[in-house]
């Protein structure tokens, strides 16, 4: 009998291949992958020189230091996904990933600055931003925040910044839009991943904006700039590339009026539904009770993060937050989400982050293969949702079946706490007012059936003072 | 170095961006000029607190 080879080399550990991000193809210079759930980014051969500078010129410490960008821990270069790295870091995770069309104004605006601030802070060591994503921004802890570490690039004092377009596309012309036509210009990114086109930010924007200097020379100029070089005949085969150059004091001057426009530009968030919490109808004991109530529920479940849906300005957010949970506020309506984050910065109270939703169109996967950014759904697990005067709204209010609002909350986490508004309350004798009742099913009873199947009712108490109940759900 | 980028800054947004740092620079060197000299005058009179940001310090971002 043949002997077995001797080499017989216990087999590495069963460890899942590493899955390089989707969304992490544009920029050469490296990407992210996950390995065993922990995300990490490599730093390729190529961008070897300018990730030497972002870390031996302090800029890395400073900017990590003043929570400006990422902070990261060094791995062992084995751990590298794929062939040509020189460096592999381990990134602090955020809680959750948003993107700029489920920001409010304000949150853009921040991101705007920052980005602004980065650049400036890059050219005072020989540096640049090489990009001005507003993808590479994410908020963290109640403030904007730089993700991509690889951003920074060495480059001659003299060199024009390649990202000041996409600046004015990702950042300007959807701040304008909000600020001088309307909130919901904000959604238009969702459609236009790379940022608002100029010419159609500057056709949109009302006349008078061509007096302001800022968005005259950066939106109404920049977009007659890139329509005539558009018509221009292309370079020669083999022509040399035109480098163009700026002064050290020009650079900081066209960032500075970058800075000036952004910071002129403001928007007064007022709507029906940011007045809400003061214009309902219920009782102060009914208020305390259900708040009571929602304490308690939230409490029992112990979890450590919440999506609060159809949050509002945040009224039960705090409550969660208030228990320990780090919410997220998700709420269709811009102004009560600016209104919501204002609060929330003003307090200092970082463990709620309101993001713009709307729950009966929520945010698609869109990009590159649709798989570039997440849908809402692809966005992780919270351990609860809070859904709270929300369930009326979506079966009376969008015609949803109470199986359908049933079914979308037992996806989204194992854990809800949902209130059930009757037929009978103020609020829902509003939403069918000027309608056909065709909604025979509303009732606590089908919503018992409809919830009974996907979900087991842990706890089921009525609202003191109220028509209203507040249930209690555990996923089947 | 290399002056090329990885996205398209655009030929068109290239240009204007060299002539609007041209003629921002002015007005930017003097509204310079004009703080330093200010704050060199309230530095004389020993009232230079705000003058230069502690490098990574808190108030490197103000309540934006």
């Amino acid at each position: 009998m043949p002997s077995l080879p001797k080499a017989a080399r216990t087999p590495p550990p069963i460890a899942d291949p590493p899955m390089v991000d989707p969304a992490s193809f544009r920029d050469p210079s490296g990407f992210v992958f996950r390995r065993d759930g922990v995300l990490y980014r490599q730093v390729q051969a190529s961008a070897a020189d300018d990730w030497a500078a972002f870390i031996s010129t302090g800029l890395y410490e400073r900017l990590a230091a003043d929570r400006l960008v990422v902070d990261h821990v060094v791995e062992p270069p084995e751990l590298a996904a794929l062939p040509d790295s020189v460096v592999v870091i381990r990134p602090r995770m955020i809680d959750v990933i948003s993107y700029p069309y489920e920001w409010s104004f304000s949150q853009l605006k921040e991101a705007a600055l920052l980005t602004l601030e980065l650049q400036s802070r890059a050219l005072d060591v020989g540096m640049r931003l090489k990009d001005a994503s507003a993808y590479n921004i994410q908020l963290d802890a109640g403030r904007p925040i730089l993700i991509d570490s690889l951003s920074f690039e060495v480059a001659a004092a003299t060199a024009p910044w390649p990202a000041y377009r996409q600046f004015c596309e990702h950042f300007l012309a959807p701040l304008a839009l909000i600020a001088h036509r309307d909130a919901r210009c904000g959604l238009m990114l969702r459609e236009f991943i790379d940022g608002i086109p100029l010419d159609l930010a500057a056709r949109l924007l009302p006349g008078r904006t061509r007096f302001n200097v800022g968005l005259s020379a950066h939106i109404h100029l920049h977009a007659g700039a890139q329509r005539r070089a558009a018509n221009e005949p292309p370079p020669a085969a083999g022509a040399l590339k035109k480098e163009r150059r700026i002064s050290a004091t020009g650079q900081r001057a066209l960032l500075d009026s970058l800075r000036r426009t952004v910071e002129g530009l403001r928007w007064k968030p007022s709507s029906h539904w940011s007045e809400y919490a003061s214009t309902t109808s219920y009782s102060d004991v009914a208020t305390a009770s259900k708040g009571e109530l929602v304490r308690e529920m939230l409490v029992a479940v112990g979890g450590r993060l919440a999506w609060d849906l159809g949050a509002n300005t945040g009224v039960y957010s705090a409550i969660a937050a208030d228990a320990g949970y780090r919410v997220v506020a998700w709420d269709q309506d811009a102004a009560s989400v600016e209104a919501h984050w204002r609060r929330v910065r003003g307090t200092g109270a970082p463990a709620i982050l309101p993001l713009i939703l709307d729950l009966a169109n929520p945010s698609p996967a869109i990009g590159w293969g649709l798989e570039e950014r997440a849908s809402f759904l692809g966005r992780g697990e919270p351990d609860l949702i809070l859904a709270l005067a929300l369930v009326h709204h979506l079966a009376i209010g969008n015609n949803v079946p109470l199986h359908g609002v049933a079914r979308l909350f037992a996806r989204m986490a194992p854990r809800a706490i949902v209130e059930f508004v009757p037929k009978e309350d103020p609020m829902t004798r509003r939403l069918l007012a000027a309608r056909r009742d065709i909604f025979e099913h509303y009732s606590i009873d089908g919503f018992r059936e409809a919830f009974g199947a996907s979900f087991n009712i842990r706890r089921e108490t009525p609202v003191a003072d109220s028509p209203r109940t507040l249930f209690l759900l555990e996923r089947r | 170095m290399p002056f090329l980028a990885y996205i398209d800054p655009g030929s068109g947004s290239m240009l204007l961006q060299v002539v609007l740092a041209g003629v921002l620079a002015v007005p930017f060197f003097f509204r310079r000029v004009i703080s330093d000299g200010l704050h060199r005058i309230r530095g004389n009179r020993g009232e230079r607190e705000d003058a230069k940001p502690t490098e990574g310090g808190e108030d490197a971002t103000p309540d934006r």
